[in-house]
C-alpha cells in the first residue's frame, strides 16, 4: 500500500531476530517459541523486504530448512515431523530468496507435489488430500519457483479455479463451500501464476473484497459484517493489487512479496496480473 | 449499560493478565528445560485455553519423552505410558470439540497414536494400537458428523485407515462415502474420498471395473438429476469419464446430460460438461467421425459456448477461450 514507514524499520528487525530460536538455528513465531519453517519463511522475506538480509545466518537456515525434507520429498514443519505441501513451498521460497535452490534435491520434491495432484487439476495438503485452494497455489507457486509449470494440467486447473467464484462475487477455496476474503489471495495468486486471471469477473471479487472492510476501523474481515484481521486485511489486500486496484504497488504472486523487489532479485516468473486501473 | 460494558472488560482484562502470567510461567520452566509432572499439569492449563500455542504442545511431548517416559529414575511402564497417551487422546478429543480446525491438536493425536506402545502381553502385541486405533476411527467420525467437509478430519480419517494395525477391508471405505453422499450429495470431500478408495479398489482388482463404473454412473445420475446446479457432482463425473477412450459410454453419458439439459435449459453445468465431452469425443475418436461429424460437434460446442457467455457470465473470457480452442479441433 505505499507505506512502509508505517512501521519502525529498526523495531520490525529487532522483532525477527527476537524471534531467532538458537537451537533450532531458525526462526519462531514469536520470541521464546520453537523454530518452524513457516515463522522462518517470514523471517526471511520480512529481512529482506527491510534490506537486512545480513543480519541472518545463512549457513544455519539452510542447514534447518534442508534438515526437514522427507524421504517422499515433502518437508515438515518443525522437528516433531508434521507434513503438508505449506511446508514444502516455505521451503522452496526461502531456498529460493536466499540463492540456495541448487542445494535442493528438486526432482525429489517435484515428486512430491505430484502425487499430491488429483483429477479436478488441484492439489491437496498430503498425498491422497483433496484439492484446496490454499494448497492450490503453495504447489503451484512452489513448481513456478522451480520452472515445473508444466507439471499443471493448466485447463484443468485454471477451470477448477474459475469455479471458485460464486454469484456473491467472492470466491471459495473448495467445491460448494462459502466465499470467504482470504482465498481471495490463494486463488487469484493461482490464476494469475496460469495466466488466467480473465477467467474470472475481476469486478465482482473486488467489490466483494471491499464490501468485506470495516469502514469505521480499517482492515478487511473474512466477509462483511464480521470483524477485520491482519491476515484477511493481508489476503484481501493482496488479491485487490493483482486485480489492478488503483493505488496499490505491485504483488508478486509467486513470492507474495513486492514485484518490484523479486525482480530486482531476477526471481520474477512468467505471471500476469491485471493492468493497474487509474480510477 | 455503559457499566456492564466496563464490567465485561474488567473481566476480559483479568482473563487477559491471567492468560499471559501462565505463558510467562511455562516460557520459564520450558527454558529451564522442566520436565517435571508440574511443568507437563502446567501445559495441560495453557493449552486448554489456547490451543494454537504450538510451542507448548512441543513443550509437552518434550516433557513426556524426557521427563515421564524413561524408565531409568521413575518406572513409567508401558501399561502407564499407554495410560497417559491415552488420557492424551481424550484430552485433545475434547479440544477438537471446540476448536475443530487447528492443526496442532490433530498433529498431537498423531503423536500420541505412533508412541502407543507395544502391548499389553506378548500374545496380543497389537492390543493397545488397536484399541487407540479403533477408538481414533469413532472420534473422527463424529468429527466428520459435525462437520462434513473439515479436511483436517478426512486428512486425518486417511492417515488412521492407512496406519491401523490391523487393516479394514477397503469396501468399508466405500460404504461409508455412499453414507456421506446420500446423505449430502453436495459433499465433494466424499466424492474426492470415493474417488482414491475406487481407484485402489480397481487397481487391486476387488472390484470390477466395469461393473462398478456402472453402478457409479447410476449414482451421479441421480445426483445430477437432484441438483443440476451442484459442481460436485459434476466434477466427479468428469473423472469418472476421463480419458473417455470407451466412445459408447462417451455418447451416452452425452445423451444423457442433453436429455437433462432440454429439462434444464439453462443448466450451465450441463452446457459445460456437454463441451468437454464434445472435445474428448472430437480428440480420442476423431477415426470414428465423418468430417461433417465433426463439423456439427464443433458447431454444436461454439453454440454451447456461447450460450455459456450469457448464462454464466462471469466466467465469459473462459468460454471465449475455449471457443478458439474448439475451432482447432474442426
Amino acid at each position: 500500500m505505499n507505506h512502509k514507514e508505517a512501521l519502525d524499520r529498526e523495531e520490525v528487525i529487532d522483532f525477527v531476530m527476537s524471534c531467532w530460536d538458537e537451537d533450532a538455528g531458525a526462526f519462531g513465531a514469536h520470541p521464546d517459541h520453537d523454530a518452524h519453517i513457516h515463522s522462518t519463511l517470514s523471517a526471511i522475506q520480512i529481512l529482506i523486504m527491510q534490506d537486512a538480509l545480513d543480519r541472518l545466518d545463512v549457513p544455519r537456515v539452510v542447514d534447518f530448512i534442508l534438515s526437514l525434507q522427507q524421504e517422499s520429498g515433502v518437508f515438515s514443519g518443525d522437528s516433531f515431523g508434521e507434513i503438508d505441501t505449506r511446508f514444502l513451498y516455505c521451503a522452496v521460497n526461502a531456498l529460493s530468496l536466499l540463492g540456495q535452490l541448487d542445494k535442493l534435491d528438486v526432482e525429489k520434491t517435484v515428486g512430491y507435489i505430484r502425487k499430491c495432484r488429483n483429477f479436478d487439476g488441484g492439489f491437496g495438503a498430503c498425498i491422497g488430500a483433496e484439492s484446496h485452494a490454499a494448497m492450490v497455489w503453495v504447489c503451484t507457486a512452489a513448481l513456478a519457483i522451480l520452472d515445473r509449470l508444466d507439471e499443471i494440467d493448466h485447463e484443468t486447473l485454471g477451470w477448477w479455479l474459475a469455479e471458485r467464484q460464486l454469484p456473491s462475487g467472492g470466491l471459495n477455496g473448495r467445491p460448494e463451500k462459502l466465499e470467504d476474503v482470504c482465498y481471495s489471495h490463494w486463488v487469484l495468486s493461482s490464476l494469475s501464476i496460469l495466466n488466467k486471471l480473465t477467467w474470472i469477473d475481476a469486478e465482482k471479487v473486488t467489490a466483494f473484497i471491499l464490501s468485506a472492510q470495516d469502514l469505521e476501523h480499517g482492515g478487511i474481515a473474512d466477509r462483511p459484517g464480521d470483524q477485520p484481521d491482519v491476515f484477511h486485511t493481508q489476503f484481501g489486500v493482496a488479491g485487490l493489487s493483482l486485480l489492478g486496484y488503483p493505488g496499490l504497488n505491485d504483488l508478486d504472486p509467486v513470492y507474495c512479496m513486492p514485484a518490484s523487489l523479486i525482480e530486482r532479485m531476477g526471481l520474477k516468473k512468467g505471471w500476469q496480473a491485471l493492468p493497474r486501473r487509474t480510477n | 449499560m455503559v457499566e456492564a460494558l466496563e464490567a465485561k472488560k474488567l473481566k476480559e482484562h483479568a482473563k487477559l493478565k491471567e492468560y499471559l502470567a501462565l505463558t510467562d510461567e511455562v516460557i520459564v520452566k520450558k527454558n529451564g528445560r522442566d520436565w517435571s509432572r508440574d511443568a507437563f499439569d502446567l501445559t495441560t492449563r495453557v493449552l486448554h485455553v489456547n490451543p494454537e500455542f504450538y510451542t507448548v504442545w512441543n513443550y509437552r511431548r518434550h516433557i513426556l519423552v524426557h521427563g515421564i517416559f524413561p524408565t531409568r529414575s521413575v518406572l513409567c511402564t508401558p501399561p502407564e505410558i499407554n495410560e497417559i497417551l491415552t488420557t492424551d487422546l481424550s484430552l485433545t478429543t475434547a479440544h477438537l470439540k471446540q476448536h475443530p480446525k487447528v492443526y496442532w491438536i490433530w498433529n498431537h493425536r498423531r503423536w500420541c497414536l505412533e508412541n502407543v506402545p507395544v502391548g499389553p502381553t506378548e500374545d496380543d502385541p497389537d492390543g493397545w494400537r488397536r484399541a487407540n486405533w479403533n477408538k481414533e476411527l469413532f472420534v473422527v467420525e463424529r468429527m466428520l458428523d459435525a462437520d462434513a467437509r473439515n479436511f483436517h478430519a478426512w486428512n486425518y480419517r486417511r492417515y488412521v485407515l492407512a496406519s491401523t494395525p490391523v487393516q479394514r477391508a477397503e469396501q468399508a471405505e466405500l460404504t461409508y462415502t455412499t453414507r456421506k453422499i446420500e446423505a449430502n450429495f453436495s459433499n465433494f470431500s466424499a466424492w474426492h474420498q470415493r474417488s482414491k478408495v475406487l481407484t485402489s479398489l480397481w487397481d487391486s482388482g476387488k472390484l470390477d471395473i466395469k461393473k462398478s463404473k456402472e453402478d457409479e454412473y447410476e449414482l451421479v445420475k441421480n445426483a445430477m438429476y437432484t441438483d443440476p446446479g451442484d459442481q460436485s457432482v459434476w466434477i466427479y463425473h468428469r473423472w469418472l469419464v476421463e480419458p473417455g477412450n470407451d466412445y459408447e459410454i462417451l455418447r451416452r453419458e452425452i445423451t444423457s446430460i442433453q436429455e437433462l439439459l432440454d429439462e434444464q435449459p439453462d443448466s450451465k453445468w450441463c452446457m459445460e460438461s456437454l463441451v468437454f465431452y464434445h472435445r474428448l469425443q472430437l480428440r480420442n475418436h476423431s477415426s470414428r467421425l465423418t468430417d461433417t461429424d465433426k463439423q456439427g460437434i464443433v458447431q454444436r460446442c461454439l453454440q454451447l459456448l456461447n450460450d455459456l457467455q450469457a448464462v454464466d457470465s462471469p466466467r465469459r473470457q473462459r468460454y471465449i477461450d475455449l471457443s478458439t480452442e474448439v475451432q482447432k479441433l474442426a
